[in-house]
């Protein structure tokens, strides 16, 4: 069984529903991913998870075992909207966040040194979190979400306000506790971080569950429609070709988009016919385009 | 119970550590050694050598200056010292040379004299830069009335011994009554529990009050920083409330064990003890149960709005609208403390009585009846078993709040919200 099965949760607040019948499981060392808009309840599915609100119906279960209070020490939480005490030392209360989820403090000590040398930034110890840039809070944050070694970690828009070098560090460390076994639950709005690191995806809108599965079995699902034709030359009349929506000249050749797929090897052919191709390929949809597809159809 | 070990120690090590904390505390600190200190120096002050120096011109009223000296004399400390001043020629020349020695600094202010016929004693006019001289005048005043009484004596020729009679000042004590012994409270006693009972009650409110705010501030400045979407998944958010109001009270106990113990240490530092015991106040006259019920009362108090508090501070999302918000607390509070004050003339009036049941009143007004009046032992026991009842039931509310108060953002949610968000996260 997997470590966490979330199956058939709803959570209405008033009126409103905020979850409808979301079901997902993630398994020892997976990084799932929750997409949505903002609004479209992963935060509520993360507060359920996190045992903070429980679902009007429908279990969530944690290596088998419904929530109790004990989970929590196996839980790690990277909220949103990040805080820490900003006045008092890292060391204080990363030391404190980790008593409490049941570490002792010498254990708790030697992680976050440890964390800390592998950030490069032994130094913080004893800054205080006011005196710290913006990325390095979110390193500190990052560390309090994971000091205890969690085995369930729930990060909600995890690389959001760092820069390049940090996100690759942040990326490379989400990794190996994957490869660890944790099992990482996900949400961003940076659509080339889920297709690096997650296998399996959910894709909410206005609450309800849309698209869900494996990305490359969603990805198969949408047609490929995207033709990029490298060459030098201009090749006139590719826009005529049955099956060829658009064509667009750029710096390196042609941006093509078609209606099916076997149109792809006419423009293939068309070109060659006139001179040496550099580049052809037929571009699976990415991510991006599937969750502006999927959310943007809905809204109309 | 070990979580909660963890929050108690962190609130407690920074609170310790902060620097507000710290200032504060030394600086009542040093209030208090200096106002129990202050009585010491009062007496110092007005002792002897610093009685008021009176100008009078020397060849006048010759008896009646002898008569204010004797009595001046006389007194347990001499508030005024009659100066002569020499000067003759017209009134005008001595009024000129009474006004020379002000200015040479010799005298504070002169008298003059008119003469009466009709009372057969001059009136007197005592002539002094310093606006409302009352101690001066006032031991003038009745040092002229005795002079001029004796004066009225001597004329009707009583003896020595009937005069001795009629001036021999009237003795009234006053001693309270206690139900059911003989033994009441002196008016020594009296006085002290007076004194100690308003002490005491301004502590109550400042302590309960002070922390109260605090532990609101605390729980609104975690839910700003967002720091307490980590906190409450990481351990049960009641572990983490009654953490916090055990570590603040303990905090606030501490503070006030130093504070109290700096002012009873200078209380009881030997020069001051004497300057005590001319106000009527002897701290080894005090009973011992107004201290038992001073600390059962602070410990109450301090639970019930502690917990009052947290519930508020768990519902603000922001510092700056917490004043706002807990008025109806502070108010509440307020008015406990100036009913209490009220009482302190007023021990035994039905109102109070009533009030002592009260349970947001009682920890400052049934203190109050229990210095200063004498309430049956069954009074005692209900009122002290009404306000463990509320704040158990205050708790429990508290707790129910902060559960759901805490991770609602936002402005403020109202009472049916938060109703309404109790029912979406069953608690």
């Amino acid at each position: 069984m997997n470590p966490l099965v979330i199956e058939k949760v709803f959570k209405q607040y008033g009126e409103k529903t905020a979850v409808n019948g979301l079901s997902f499981e993630v398994a020892q060392g997976e990084i799932y991913g929750l997409l949505g808009a903002n609004g479209a309840g992963k935060t509520t599915t993360m507060r359920m998870v996190l045992g903070l609100i429980l679902p009007d119906a429908g279990s969530i279960r944690y290596r088998g075992k419904p929530y109790s209070t004990e989970q929590l020490s196996m839980m790690g939480y990277l909220p949103e909207e990040r805080g820490m005490y900003p006045k008092v030392k890292v060391s204080d209360q990363i030391l404190y966040l980790a008593q409490l989820r049941g570490m002792s403090r010498r254990d708790a000590d030697a992680n976050l040194k440890r964390w800390l040398e592998r950030f490069q930034v032994p130094e913080y110890y004893n800054k205080k979190v006011e005196e710290l840039s913006k990325g390095n809070q979110q390193k500190i944050q990052f560390i309090a979400a994971v000091i205890h070694k969690p085995s369930i970690l729930i990060m909600d828009e995890a690389f959001s306000g760092l820069d390049p070098v940090n996100v690759e560090l942040l990326k490379s460390t989400v990794k190996e506790l994957r490869d660890d076994g944790a099992s990482i639950v996900f949400s961003t709005h940076r659509m080339e971080h889920v297709e690096e690191l997650c296998r399996n995806i959910t894709i909410m809108h206005k609450s309800n569950p849309v698209l869900q599965g494996p990305i490359r079995d969603i990805k198969s699902r949408f047609p490929r429609e995207k033709v990029v034709l490298g060459t030098e030359r201009d090749i006139p009349g590719l826009e005529r070709i049955s099956g060829v929506v658009s064509a667009n000249r750029t710096e390196r050749g042609y941006d093509l988009l078609v209606s099916r797929k076997e149109a792809a090897q006419d423009i293939l052919k068309h070109a060659m016919a006139q001179g040496p191709v550099e580049r052809f390929e037929l571009l699976e949809p990415t991510l991006n385009e599937i969750f502006i597809k999927t959310v943007g159809e809905s809204h109309e | 119970m070990n979580s909660m070990r963890t929050v108690i120690a962190f609130t407690m090590r920074n609170k310790l550590r902060s620097k507000s904390f710290i200032i504060t505390t030394i600086i009542l600190g040093i209030l208090l050694v200096v106002g129990a200190n202050v009585p010491y120096f009062i007496d110092k002050l007005t002792g002897p050598g610093s009685a008021a120096k009176v100008g009078y011109i020397a060849s006048e009223q010759g008896e009646i200056i002898k008569g204010l000296e004797q009595q001046f004399g006389q007194a347990e400390e001499q508030k005024v010292q009659l100066v002569p001043v020499e000067a003759t020629g017209s009134d005008a020349d001595k009024a000129a040379a009474l006004q020379q020695a002000i200015e040479d600094g010799k005298i504070k202010g002169y008298l003059t004299f008119t003469e009466n016929k009709e009372v057969g004693f001059p009136d007197v006019v005592y002539h002094s830069k310093k606006m409302l001289d009352t101690d001066t005048a006032g031991a003038l005043q009745t040092g002229l009335q005795f002079v001029k009484t004796e004066q009225a004596v001597r004329d009707a020729k009583l003896t020595a011994e009937q005069f001795a009679k009629l001036t021999a000042p009237v003795k009234l004590d006053t001693v309270q009554i206690a139900d059911g012994s003989a033994g009441g409270k002196t008016e020594a006693e009296q006085g002290t529990a007076i004194g100690l009972t308003y002490a005491i009650l301004i502590l109550l409110f400042m302590s309960v009050m002070i922390t109260g705010q605090l532990i609101a501030t605390e729980i609104t400045a975690e839910k700003s920083s967002r720091v307490m979407e980590i906190i409450v998944t990481s351990v049960a958010p009641l572990k983490q409330m009654f953490g916090k109001v055990i570590g603040t009270f303990l905090v606030g106990l501490a503070q006030l064990v130093v504070l109290v113990g700096a002012a009873l240490i200078n209380l009881t530092l030997p020069h001051n003890k004497g300057a005590l015991e001319k106000y009527g106040i002897d701290l080894s006259s005090v009973d011992p149960k107004m201290i038992i019920f001073a600390i059962v009362m602070y410990l109450l108090g301090y639970f019930l709005y502690a917990m009052l508090f947290a519930a508020i501070g768990s519902l603000v999302s922001r510092t700056e609208d917490l004043s706002q918000t807990s008025m109806p607390v502070t108010m509440l509070s307020l008015a406990g403390f100036y009913i209490a004050i009220y009482g302190l003339t007023n021990p035994e009036s039905s109102f109070i009585t009533v009030c002592s049941f009260i349970p947001f009143f009682s920890p400052f007004i049934l203190f109050l009846r229990i210095g200063l009046a004498d309430p049956a032992w069954w009074e005692i026991v209900l009122s002290v078993g009404i306000l463990i009842a509320s704040v158990l039931v205050i708790g429990w509310l508290a707790a129910k709040i902060y559960r759901v108060g805490v991770l609602m953002y936002g402005k403020k949610p109202s009472f049916k919200e938060v109703f309404k968000a109790m029912k979406a996260y069953k608690v």
